[in-house]
């Protein structure tokens, strides 16, 4: 019965639907899990920085400190083209780290997370 | 004779309903994860540090200087469009193809912004704007 149910709800969903599509976009590199753990605080260089992640996308001045940004987004899109309606959702997340570095050269902080990990593709545009 | 009648009605019914709908669009476009202020009563301003809300929220997407200590800026977006065209109703009864649209959107950019002293603890941490949950209605009047 169950078995039956699916079919028509497949059935049902094929009949309706007259398209969908998957986009994605990407601005920048992936920050390297790897190279952000092996920058250490109070011993990292701002050389040994920029050789492991490369030039930064923007660099500010906190404090009379460099801060080092380097960034990337992520972007997902899904549609679902119906007969009678279309459904649209387009998530953009991005990951952010940050590199403090003090008058001496030297990594006073590190802030970095990842929060393109969770980015899904999705069709429905009602709820979170 | 009735009961054929009342068919005919309901089968008018759910083509004139198909036809209404017909050519909706509901687009949703985020950017991160908007937050609420439920979501950031666990900053105690002179008690939460830096590393905290990084913990919680994740690392800001812009970070700048004030004279007090840095700001840290979480920004966010969550736009709802909504269209309906209600030219889709003419169309079989028209040679041309009419259209009379709806639609609304509703840009609901919001940021966070959080200030710390120069020791890295919150001093103090407000939304830039207030957006309530925003609708997804057509109607633009």
């Amino acid at each position: 019965m169950r078995f039956v149910r699916s079919l028509l709800l497949v059935a049902a969903f094929a009949i309706l639907a007259t398209g969908c599509a998957f986009s994605r976009g990407t601005l920048g590199d992936d920050i390297k899990t790897d190279a952000v753990g092996s920058i250490k605080k109070g011993t990292t260089t701002k050389t040994e920085v920029i050789t492991l992640l490369g030039a930064p996308d923007r660099i500010l001045q906190v404090n009379g400190r460099d801060l080092f940004q380097y960034y990337r987004y992520d972007a997902k899109a899904g549609s679902l083209l119906l007969i009678l309606i279309n459904f649209s959702r387009l998530s953009i997340k991005s990951d952010d780290l940050f590199v403090m570095i003090d008058q001496h050269g030297i990594v006073e902080d590190v802030i970095s997370s990842r929060r393109t990990e969770n980015l899904e593709f999705r069709f429905w545009p009602f709820g979170d | 004779m009735a009961r054929h009648h009342s068919s005919r009605c309901f089968i008018f019914l759910v083509v004139m309903i198909s036809m209404i709908v017909q050519g909706c669009n509901f687009i949703r476009i985020t950017l991160n994860t908007p937050l609420t202020p439920e979501d950031v009563t666990f900053i105690i301003p002179g008690q939460t540090t830096l590393a905290d809300v990084v913990a919680r929220l994740g690392s800001p997407d812009s970070l700048t200087e004030s004279t007090t200590g840095i700001v840290t800026t979480y920004r966010f977006l969550d736009m709802k469009y909504s269209r309906v065209n209600f030219g889709w109703l003419a169309r079989p009864w028209t040679p041309v193809d009419p259209d009379l649209i709806f639609s609304r959107t509703g840009f609901g950019t919001d940021a966070l912004q959080v200030l710390y002293d120069s020791n890295g603890i919150v001093t103090q941490h407000s939304f830039l704007r207030h957006v309530t949950d925003l609708p997804f209605h057509a109607y633009p009047f």
